[in-house]
């Protein structure tokens, strides 16, 4: 498939009239790690929202793989995995069938193959016939994203993957994502406020300030950009007045 | 996409001990309702035989057997008390969990190919299977109680009846797992909306027919015709809606279908299931419709 996994052209999006995302145009290439910062309330939840088929926009487009957000929703979810910021399953049923669940709903053709192969890929097979009610953040999150990549997406939206997470369980993750990335080819646009996380993981940043997209470009060329910085943290909170 | 989800629910419902508990209660019940039965007929029963002795004894003939002058599904009456109290009451519960235990995973749900319109039919289909089978067990216990009491298996036409009368009730506990369902996409506060469904079933099993049966509450308790009729004009005139009291309708063509109260004609029952089978047809609507509308986005229902 050619042309950008991901393409915002003048995105917008108000709740009961308040405006919390102000026209928004953004591309990201495919084979993108994505780090997508903001302070809490920013709206980046919100653009993921809408790039899930979530919530529809009040203003402009969106496109995912090429796909329609608005018009095509069916296509753009057939080629989606999302992890929200808080992963909650169904508590009652295991992991194994919480995940052949999602795969059957997302037109996997053999469902209980994919599961297993899912799950030794993340190494979480232990996992795989416990009730998810009894899991600790750490094994749900895991799970969580083993639901998000089950039916084997091209890009994968991840909202604060990290929160609650022991150091291990991030540095975990971390290697997820980089393994999604390169084993898998998956195109990863991540909301987060980790910044420690965004230098460690990602090819290219954006910032969103107040619904504002403020910064948009490659990891390498923020680091160039902002030589006297001594750290990404540095970066972004002088980045409060720079234009996108 | 249907059945997937259809079949989700019944596996994360059968998991859940408030169901089961609830299920449980009403398996009991019914089976109540037949040792009810069995008990009274023994009774009635002994006390004949007494009284066949006791007549003999002294050279009179012998009435005929009471029990025989009863219709013979008469031992089930008690189910359809038990059926617009504890069945509807389970199916409120079951309508609630469908959507209620959505909240949290909703999200995840929608970000899949999944159409709104399958969802809600998944949905339904899930709530009607496992009301159907709950159906289908208290008709199979009602069953066993007639083999026991009668010592014979009963006739079809017996047969008959007892699988409309409980399909007539798979229908009528469908409209409180429709009105769960709905009262669950309404509110994301789930104990309030299990609160107001109850409110709901509160007011069709006991308030409506206070007014539409023209103050009569034996009858919007039990199937039977009360002898004392309307004499006060406001429930002469709340009596007029009387075709959309929808427990009192349940009542009314149940106890013809069990023949424990006078059948008038065939479609008689037929116009008392009409508006049963009507509110189930405006609840489907109204549950694709708020599904429709509903934000899966939001993360949680709130307790």
């Amino acid at each position: 498939m050619d042309g950008p996994a991901i393409e915002m052209r003048g995105l917008g999006h108000s709740y009961n009239g308040s405006p919390v995302l102000h026209n928004i145009d953004l591309t990201i290439e495919r084979g993108e790690v994505f780090g997508f910062l903001g302070h809490n309330g920013a709206g980046k939840t919100t653009t993921v929202n809408i790039l899930t088929t979530l919530i529809t926009p009040t203003h402009g487009t969106a496109l995912v793989n090429g796909y329609d957000v608005i018009t095509d929703r069916r296509r753009v979810n057939a080629h989606i995995g999302y992890l929200p910021s808080e992963v909650r399953m169904y508590p009652h049923m295991t992991a194994r069938e919480n995940l052949t669940f999602f795969a059957e709903l997302s037109g996997v053709e053999s469902p209980n193959r994919a599961v297993a192969e899912t799950l030794e890929y993340l190494d979480c097979s232990e996992l795989a016939d416990l009730r998810v009610g009894s899991f600790s953040t750490g094994m749900r999150q895991r799970i969580g994203i083993a639901q998000a990549i089950v039916h084997r997406p091209s890009v994968l939206f991840l909202d604060e993957p990290t929160a609650g997470l022991d150091p291990a369980g991030i540095r975990q993750l971390r290697r997820t994502i980089l393994d999604l990335n390169a084993d898998l080819g998956m195109t990863v646009f991540m909301n987060t406020h980790q910044l420690s996380e965004v230098s460690k993981v990602c090819t290219t940043i954006g910032v969103l300030n107040h619904g504002e997209l403020i910064y948009k470009d490659s990891m390498e060329a923020t680091m160039r950009r902002f030589p006297d910085e001594m750290s990404l943290e540095d970066i972004y909170v002088r980045m409060g007045g720079v234009p996108a | 996409m249907i059945d997937t989800i259809a079949s989700q629910q019944l596996l994360s419902m059968r998991r859940q001990r408030v169901f089961v508990v609830a299920m449980g209660l009403f398996v009991a019940m019914t089976a109540a309702a037949g040792a009810l039965g069995w008990s009274s007929h023994q009774t009635i029963v002994r006390v004949y035989e007494q009284a066949v002795k006791l007549l003999a004894a002294q050279g009179q003939p012998a009435p005929p057997n009471p029990f025989l002058l009863k219709p013979e599904l008469s031992l089930l009456s008690n189910m359809v008390v038990y059926i617009p109290l504890l069945g509807a009451l389970l199916a409120l519960l079951i309508g609630h969990m469908a959507i209620s235990d959505d909240g949290p995973a909703g999200r995840l749900v929608f970000s899949r190919s999944v159409s709104r319109g399958d969802y809600a039919l998944g949905k339904i289909l899930g709530a009607g299977i496992a009301l159907g089978l709950i159906m289908l067990t208290a008709l199979a216990i009602s069953l066993f109680s007639l083999v026991v009491v009668n010592h014979a298996v009963p006739g079809l036409a017996v047969l008959g009846r007892l699988v409309v009368f409980y399909g007539l009730s798979w229908l009528y506990v469908m409209v409180f797992a429709l009105i769960g369902m709905g009262a669950a996409l309404l509110s994301r506060r789930r104990s309030f909306s299990l609160l107001a469904a109850l409110g709901v079933w509160l007011g069709f099993t006991f308030a409506i027919p206070q007014f539409t049966s023209g103050l009569r509450p034996t009858e919007s308790l039990n199937p039977i015709i009360d002898p004392v009729g309307i004499s006060q004009r406001f429930f002469e005139v709340t009596a007029l809606a009387r075709p959309i009291s929808i427990a009192e309708q349940y009542k009314a063509a149940s106890g013809q279908v069990l023949a424990i109260v006078p059948v008038e004609s065939a479609s008689s029952t037929l116009s008392h299931t009409l508006p049963i089978a009507v509110a189930a047809a405006l609840l489907v609507a109204a549950v694709i419709a708020l599904v429709r509308r509903h934000d899966f986005s939001r993360s949680s229902y709130e307790d």
